[in-house]
């Protein structure tokens, strides 16, 4: 049973994934068994006795509240911590650029050295904190603990406390400890538990807007004008938002989210504490998750007459050129690894194309969601999935993956984080890489997916000739081993 | 130059570790052997007596004051009796930081400003209580220590202690050199006390190294900020501790522990500390 989000709330900081959802990043075996296991709470993870790769959850915590465009985040962390905080302002300014705005927010590392473990390090914190009040005027600051801070038990709590009521604004603290969670996505809970316990602020009145998560809104203008076709504005999260934007996420009329991984601490949160309800449907990736999705979102605010017009309208302008590219792609064979979010949505999308998944491998996966359901995706894949297809949780195991491609050696490898679809094309196998979240967001997003599988299939030189000139790490030992085989 | 020799002595909270290690150090500089005294303990009362008095500045406070390299061996280090050298890690204040981190900090940098002299016979660790986490474990890692006593008495958590403070001699016994050298009974006049810590001892696979008496002058010298063997040289518990020295300086009987389970402990406590006796709560 999921926690109670109110409880949650109530606590300072949000429990992982693997307490809340009973997540996992250890799993081998096939649809059907992954969500009876899920349905029946007899999903167990499995360990592994060799792990090639992992990832901070802080990374994705302070990252969502970078976005913002007014606040400051300080992350009380030695310095090598703060290693990509570089990478990421670059990206932020770029992307407020994009939009024509500006961001402002700074993040600061408190550069906790020897003598700080030792000795704990909260004085220098909090003048950190002053300074930065003083020079940049954030509209809240975000102290974040890390896995030093954490282990020398600094109390980032009371010197929060102590700040807000001292500089009269938001001072938050943040409990993104590296070591807590082998879940990156436990970072977004991290951020969404923040933003809903100290910023959002209850309702005064309802407002024709709703909440829309994602991550880096690249078809902000197409989802402005389809959500203005049903008289409703986009409220996008948290890139780009100010906090006074965000203070008013009560009032929305919903919530949605393009991706269930991230949406739903947040969207659960402000449903159950504000009653704002929050779109459960399958995502708008091809052609059944958008209409299921956009007609929810009708359906909740009243405007279902106009969602359905758009969507017959959107129909006729692209399913013809769909369906004659269906017949190109029948019966190609994909695996698909990424993250849980995109998984099962994908594999739906590309079983819509009348391609076939022979292996899905999500890096984690959450047993249940914060509404305490089996996630949609995976749901309804299990209803509707022509093959069990076999699945694997494999925490970004690249050794896994190639040994997965290995013996399926399927015609297109579908992957979605920088760095994973080169493994495979070295192995000879085409690859698309999508990493764009709206890569196949509605009808117009399902027409150039398709055709960018097509342009990938259609000339395999390129991957026929690097296989032929690479040697890769992995022994032919491994390949006859099961990709399982690490998995205790 | 004889080999120095490294000693780290360990024991439940309270059971009298640093009194121990002050006066079986006096003792062996008595017989004319050169120590030094390092005090892992955050409360940096571990030389006290040796000193007459607190030290006043511990490693741990030194590194945070002093600009990068005013750190010297001069400023650490305090002659204590008879030129018995004496340094406190010290720790952070009470419930800020982390004193584990302190202790592996100040043992570093103790090394690496050359503490360690070729003249030295010996280095004593008096660490505090249990083996708590990594930091408290430091002195019997990585080559430090290589001689552990554990300071204990009859009573069931000086012993429970004892045994938990053999599983981390054996995890570490099992890379390196570390080995224990004994147990030291601090008496505590518990019933059967000497039996039953020879008994314990023989479960772990070591020996009492010596039986020390419950004696009030040991607390009257404390008084006076002194060694039984400064306050009393010629009273029978100066001898004691006279032994003792005696004892280590001569021991070559090195074991890698075999700690046991809780069940096996209250069996020994059963069998050795409530046998045949009505019950009498004289203490």
């Amino acid at each position: 049973m999921a926690e109670n989000i109110k409880n949650s709330l109530k606590k300072v900081s949000v429990s992982t994934r693997e307490q809340r959802l009973g997540s996992v990043t250890g799993y081998h075996g096939d649809l059907q068994d992954l969500v009876s296991k899920s349905r029946c709470g007899t999903l167990k993870n499995r360990e592994r006795c060799f792990s090639q790769s992992s990832l901070c959850l802080s990374n994705c915590a302070i990252g969502q509240l970078l976005g913002i465009r007014d606040v400051a985040v300080i992350y009380h962390a030695p310095s090598g911590c703060c290693a990509t905080a570089a990478g990421i302002n670059v990206l932020l300014r770029q992307l407020a650029v994009r939009i024509g705005t500006v961001n402002d927010t700074i993040m600061v590392g408190s550069d906790i050295d020897e003598k700080d473990a030792v000795f704990g390090a909260l004085g220098y914190v909090r003048d950190i904190v002053k300074k930065v009040d003083e020079r940049y005027k954030p509209k809240a600051i975000f102290v974040a603990s890390s896995c030093v801070a954490g282990v020398i038990g600094e109390d980032i709590d009371s010197l929060t406390d102590e700040l807000t009521e001292e500089l009269a604004k938001p001072v938050i603290p943040l409990h993104c400890e590296g070591f807590k969670s082998r879940i990156w996505a436990s970072g977004f809970d991290v951020s969404d538990h923040a933003i809903v316990k100290r910023i959002v602020k209850p309702p005064k009145e309802k407002r024709p807007v709703i909440n829309f998560k994602n991550f880096f809104e690249s078809e902000r203008k197409q989802i402005t004008e389809i959500f203005g076709e049903l008289g409703v504005k986009p409220q996008f999260l948290y890139l780009n938002s100010t906090v006074e934007e965000l203070e008013h996420l009560s009032e929305s009329l919903a919530t949605v989210c393009i991706c269930g991984t991230l949406g739903t601490y947040l969207g659960n949160a402000l449903e159950e504490m504000y009653g704002v309800p929050y779109i459960r449907t399958i995502n708008p990736m091809g052609i059944r998750g958008f209409e299921a999705w956009l007609r929810e979102i009708g359906k909740v605010i009243g405007k279902e007459k106009e969602a359905d017009a758009f969507l017959r309208r959107e129909r006729e302008k692209y399913l013809p050129e769909i369906n004659e590219l269906k017949k190109e792609l029948k019966g190609l064979k994909a695996v698909i690894g990424m993250g849980p979010g995109y998984t099962y949505e994908v594999a739906r999308v590309l079983q819509e194309l009348d391609m076939e998944v022979v292996w899905a491998a999500a890096w984690h996966y959450d047993g249940r969601y914060d509404n305490d359901a089996v996630p949609p995706a995976l749901d309804f894949l299990q209803k509707n999935s022509p093959n069990n297809i076999g699945l694997s949780v494999a925490d970004q195991q690249n050794y896994e993956v190639m040994n997965i491609l290995n013996r399926f050696k399927p015609d297109l490898y579908f992957s979605r984080h920088p760095g994973t679809t080169v493994w495979a094309i070295k192995q000879g196998i085409s690859a698309v890489f999508v990493a764009d979240e709206y890569m196949i967001f509605g009808y117009k997003g399902t027409l150039s997916f398709a055709k960018t599988i097509l342009d990938t299939v259609r000339n395999r030189s390129f991957e026929k000739n690097l296989a032929a000139r690479v040697k890769l790490p992995y022994t032919d030992w491994w390949y006859k081993q099961d990709d399982k085989s690490m998995m205790l | 130059m004889a080999k120095l020799r490294q000693i780290a002595i360990y024991g439940k909270g309270g059971i009298g570790k640093s009194t121990t290690t002050q006066n079986l150090t006096a003792g062996l500089s008595e017989i004319g052997k050169n120590i030094l005294v390092v005090g892992c303990d955050p409360k940096a009362d571990s030389t006290r007596l040796l000193l007459g008095g607190l030290h006043q500045k511990t490693v741990l406070d030194t590194i945070r004051d002093s600009i990068q390299g005013a750190v010297t061996l001069e400023n650490l280090i305090k002659l204590g009796f008879n030129g018995i050298r004496c340094v406190e890690s010290g720790g952070p204040e009470p419930g800020v930081g982390c004193a584990g981190r302190g202790i592996i900090t100040s043992i570093d940098m103790l090394e690496s400003l050359g503490a360690y002299t070729e003249d030295l016979d010996y280095v004593f660790y008096d660490v505090l209580g249990d083996v708590v986490c990594g930091g408290f474990a430091m002195p019997i890692r990585e080559g430090k220590a290589k001689e552990i006593y554990i300071v204990a008495s009859g009573e069931m958590m000086a012993l429970y202690a004892a045994n938990n403070i053999c599983k981390g001699i054996q995890k570490y016994a099992s890379r390196g050199e570390v080995r224990l050298g004994g147990l030291i009974c601090n008496s505590r006049n518990v019933d059967n006390e000497n039996e039953l810590l020879r008994a314990f001892a023989t479960e772990l696979n070591t020996r009492v190294i010596s039986f020390v008496p419950r004696n009030n002058i040991v607390q009257h010298a404390e008084l006076n900020r002194k060694t039984v063997i400064q306050y009393a040289p010629a009273s029978p518990q100066a001898d004691v501790y006279r032994d003792l020295a005696r004892a280590i300086d001569g021991n070559t009987e090195f074991t890698i522990p075999t700690p046991i389970g809780a069940d096996r402990l209250e069996e020994l406590m059963l069998k050795y500390g409530m046998m045949d006796i009505a019950d009498n709560y004289k203490i």
